[in-house]
């Protein structure tokens, strides 16, 4: 059987170097090769998907030696929260690169980024192996911050600086964390697989705590939840279009991924003692993040703190079900929900960003009062943005609806008052959002804005596969909650 | 008669154990041949005595290959040299890093007058440190210190027309006979306690001595490596030795001597003081500790990119003595020790390699030099990333699985804060490496012709670290399993 998992992750990296090598003549060959070798990544994750048992947990690992002395090796595996994220990650870089970051066509140095990126990211949520997945983390890091610091915004130096800076704290308390881990295991390992099926720390006292504090706060930065979401904005105005698209889209989820896979699976016990503080931070993120967002005017601004609203909600689901007490039922609903809101989140927000880019390439300005009246002249653009919006605040029939209600109603098994107060956020964001609409996309059309031209083929290629999506999993929610079916890997 | 056999069976033993010393007598023959073809091989040709002292180290090398896969380790001569696995590691490196940095002074001290007895002086250097990593008797590690410090000097004012070159000789002069002259006293009086020179004997009664007397003595002994180290509070004389040595030198010295002196600190304290006596581990954390963050806060304001790696060296001294202060309690100390400093060398050398090209070419080591550099030459500036990246601690690379080693030494040894140091210097350590960086990739410099071109020996030297930089990061297993064999030999 061909090892997939690994193809969908070497492939990328390997295409990274042979970009490299390609002669700078051949202007068109990096996109080429790029959108080639993430379409082929795409294809070996649904061949995965169509091999996929969804009620037997964590499976098809694939294991090469690598480090024996210290049992380290590379280990990959799927789940259904690993293949989801997988396979949203897939689907997220197609349009991410064939829209392209810099100059067009998209440079040599640009592609192998973009291809480091995919490679490094899909590692990270394959890996069933501490080590590669720590090394995953922070190859993201580096390739994200040479994409934001070299094809980004005005103070593209100093967001990206933060964005390292930011990362880096956060990694390196989950480095600690994997090292006591690693150390309480008999014998040591960085096999993850086992590290959750034994867990090492079961029950112990201070340790797990510290242990469990020290994940947390990792994650929590990469999330972001409030308070440690202060690098957010920065990045995500200040990155190129693409750059933003994933940042929100893939990247954030390394925060929850990681919340759920290490957290909540191997220390469960230290988890039930903080659940109820973390639901809290959840839902202050979530109430925190929609207010601000209520108050910008920047679309770009207004989508990356919508992210921290909606990464917040997958906060709750998560805290709720390592809560003391929970029922099995509740909590496979809410790490389903959490699951299937990263799914959405990832596609609605990647669509939202390049709506945000798109507008800004036309009109030289994103702010939405300047704006007014797009409908008009672009009503293609308009209309996809506003699908994408109402996405965004959760409107039934488009994806984060499923997703946010199994949350609510997960969470509400537990903690009743934290649930209905999010509810709040749902009413903040389809505020902030309507009035967006109001504001740029009805009413009068200036003569400043009568002549922008509508989408062209690159930028629909880039932005109707996602808006699909949403709507797919929206009417059918079930196609991506089978495949994630908590309830057979927790 | 009974006598007479004793002394012949003791000869033949010792002449037999000489098969150990083979790598130490490579590095002896290379520096003796170097100073004799020095005088005779006419002055354009001295590039021959380089390449005589290259092919020396690598000999030295292949030696303790040999002797590691035929004999194993052993304690020779009396018991005063341990041939163990700690020994044969560090040897190895230091002969392999050696005749890289031979090839990173070839272009520098080509056509000086003296050239090659300044290939002779490293290998002295050499030899020095090669024997301070395997003395396992106090007179043995202060004669080797010794011959370190001596040589050390003599190549830091190897360019006589240099006054900053002059004045950094003079000022590491100063410095190292006091700190030597401490270890000597420390050494002395830990004689006094014991009556014994040997480290194992030493170890039998000195932590039995007055509390006052072992302390003292130790702290004095402590000075005198941790000087070599660049140890905080030891540390003043690096930058401007750095800064004002020829560049090769300024890499050499920040990479062999320095671990010299903390091998020899791992292997003289828990021999002399087993267990924790007189609470050497504790204190040596608290050094490791001031160590890394001086040295990352003062590399923070650096603008000349030597006192910035020198700076960055005294941290890198730091994370390098978490794998010594965890010897006490902790088995992984020592690999982790031995690893981390494998993948420092390999990294720090190719970050000077990459410094010291662009110093021939833009004639400056300012940060400004870098920018652009790498639109005009990427294959260094992807090497130069790589480097600091992996003096960053980053993964793949090879200083992360060095750190992964040190750090999980500090947590199993019982010093989890000291961990927790290492990670806040590592994320305040970011700035100054970025600062190098960024300039490189994102600022647009002006063409510059090149002044003069790196050369062959340079271009080598630079693509053996940086391959090692990033090689022994994702191939990690072989060096893994050398450190974990790179254990030290009681008698």
């Amino acid at each position: 059987m061909m090892p997939l998992l690994t193809t969908a992750v070497a492939l990328p990296l390997l295409a990274a170097v042979v970009v490299g090598l390609v002669p700078a003549r051949a202007a068109r060959a990096p996109r080429a090769l790029a959108l080639v070798t993430s379409a082929l990544v795409l294809g070996a994750l649904i061949a995965t998907w169509a091999r996929f048992d969804a009620g037997a947990g964590m499976q098809l690992v694939e294991e090469a030696t690598w480090i024996p002395s210290i049992d380290v090796a590379w280990r990959l595996g799927v789940d259904g929260m690993s293949l989801a994220l997988s396979l949203m990650t897939a689907v997220v870089f197609l349009p991410a690169i064939l829209y392209g970051v810099g100059r067009r066509p998209l440079s040599r140095a640009a592609a192998a980024l973009l291809l480091l990126l995919e490679g490094a990211t899909l590692a990270f949520f394959l890996a069933q192996d501490f080590f590669l997945f720590y090394v995953a983390f922070d190859v993201t890091l580096v390739a994200m911050y040479f994409l934001i610091a070299l094809w980004g915004e005005e103070q593209r130096r100093y967001a990206a600086l933060k964005f390292f800076l930011y990362t880096l704290i956060g990694s390196l308390p989950v480095l600690i964390g994997i090292i006591v881990l690693f150390l309480q295991a008999e014998p040591n390992t960085f096999d993850m697989i086992r590290l959750a099926s034994e867990q090492p720390l079961a029950g112990a006292g201070v340790g797990a705590s510290l242990t469990f504090l020290a994940f947390f706060v990792g994650f929590a930065i990469k999330t972001p939840i409030v308070p440690f979401h202060t690098w957010l904005p920065a990045a995500h105005v200040q990155a190129p279009t693409a750059g933003s698209v994933l940042l929100a889209g893939v990247l954030l989820k390394m925060g929850t991924y990681g919340l759920v896979r290490v957290n909540l699976q191997m220390l469960p016990d230290a988890f039930a003692q903080y659940a109820l503080p973390i639901a809290i931070l959840g839902l202050f993120s979530a109430l925190y993040g929609a207010l601000v967002a209520l108050a910008q005017s920047d679309f770009k601004r207004l989508v990356a703190y919508t992210s921290v609203n909606h990464m917040g909600y997958v906060v709750i689901g998560v805290a709720a079900a390592a809560a003391p007490g929970i029922s099995a039922s509740a909590r496979d609903l809410a790490i389903d929900g959490a699951v299937l809101q990263m799914i959405a989140h990832g596609l609605v927000t990647a669509a939202l960003f390049f709506a945000a880019g798109f507008i800004l390439t036309r009109a030289k300005t994103r702010n939405l009062d300047e704006l007014s009246g797009l409908m008009r002249p672009m009503p293609v653009y308009g209309t996809l943005t506003a699908v994408a919006m109402f996405a965004s605040l959760g409107l039934p029939g488009l994806a984060q609806f499923p997703a946010e209600l199994q949350i609510f109603l997960g969470t509400f098994d537990v903690y009743p008052a934290i649930a209905v107060t999010a509810l709040l956020g749902l009413v903040v964001t389809a505020a902030l959002f309507l009035l967006a609409l109001q504001r740029a996309f009805l009413g009068e059309t200036s003569d400043r804005w009568a002549g922008l031209r509508d989408l062209g083929a690159r930028e629909l290629g880039a932005l109707v596969p996602l808006i699909a999506l949403t709507v797919i999993l929206g009417v059918y929610p079930r196609l991506a909650l089978d495949l994630i079916s908590a309830g057979s890997w927790l | 008669m009974d006598m007479l056999e004793e002394t012949l069976a003791m000869e033949d033993r010792m002449l037999a154990e000489l098969v150990w010393l083979a790598p130490i007598g490579a590095l002896v023959l290379g520096a003796i041949v170097a100073i004799l073809m020095a005088l005779f091989v006419a002055r354009g040709r001295q590039g021959l005595v380089g390449a005589w002292v290259a092919l020396a180290h690598l000999a030295a090398a292949g030696l303790v290959v040999a002797i590691w896969l035929t004999r194993g380790p052993a304690r020779v001569m009396e018991g005063t040299v341990s041939m163990d696995g700690l020994a044969l590691a560090v040897i190895g490196l230091i002969a392999v890093a050696g005749a890289v940095v031979v090839a990173l002074a070839r272009p520098v001290v080509a056509g000086t007058d003296r050239e090659g007895e300044f290939y002779a002086v490293l290998t002295a250097a050499n030899l020095g440190a090669a024997v301070l990593v395997a003395a396992a008797d106090i007179a043995l590690v202060a004669i080797a210190l010794g011959m370190l410090s001596l040589t050390s000097f003599v190549l830091t004012g190897y360019l006589r027309s240099s006054a900053a070159g002059n004045e950094a000789s003079i000022k590491y002069y100063i410095y190292g006979t006091v700190a030597g002259g401490s270890m000597m006293f420390g050494f002395s009086w830990w004689f006094g306690l014991t009556g014994e020179t040997g480290l194992d004997a030493i170890g039998q009664s000195l932590p039995q001595a007055p509390t006052a007397a072992l302390i003292a003595s130790t702290a004095l002994v402590v000075l005198g490596l941790g000087y070599k180290a660049a140890l905080v509070p030891f540390h003043f004389w690096t930058p401007d030795v750095y800064a004002g040595a020829p560049l090769p030198v300024a890499a050499y010295l920040s990479v062999l001597p320095k671990i010299a002196g903390l091998v020899a600190l791992a292997r003289v304290l828990p021999l002399a003081l087993p267990g924790d006596a007189a609470g050497w581990s504790t204190a040596l954390a608290v050094i490791a500790a001031a160590t890394m963050t001086l040295g990352n806060l003062a590399a923070l304001w650096q603008r000349d990119v030597v006192r910035l790696l020198a700076y960055s060296s005294i941290a890198q001294s730091g994370y390098l003595l978490m794998g010594v202060a965890a010897l006490s309690a902790s088995a992984e100390g020592l690999p982790a020790l031995v690893y981390y400093a494998i993948a420092y060398t390999a990294s720090n050398l190719a970050a000077f390699a990459v410094v010291l090209a662009v110093q021939r070419e833009r004639g400056s080591v300012d940060l400004a030099a870098f920018a652009g550099l790498g639109r005009a030459h990427p294959w260094w500036t992807a090497a130069l990333i790589l480097a600091f990246l992996s003096l960053l601690g980053l993964p793949p690379l090879s200083g992360f699985v060095g750190k992964l080693g040190v750090f999980t030494a500090a947590i199993d040894s019982g010093l989890a804060w000291l961990a927790v140091v290492a990670v806040i210097n590592t994320v305040i350590s970011l700035f100054p490496y970025l600062r190098v960086i960024a300039p490189t990739v994102l600022d647009s410099g002006e063409e510059q012709p090149a002044a003069r071109p790196a050369g062959a020996p340079l271009a080598a030297a630079l693509a053996i670290a940086a391959i090692a930089t990033v090689a022994i990061g994702l191939v990690a297993e072989p060096l893994l399993t050398l450190a974990e064999s790179a254990t030290m030999l009681a008698s």
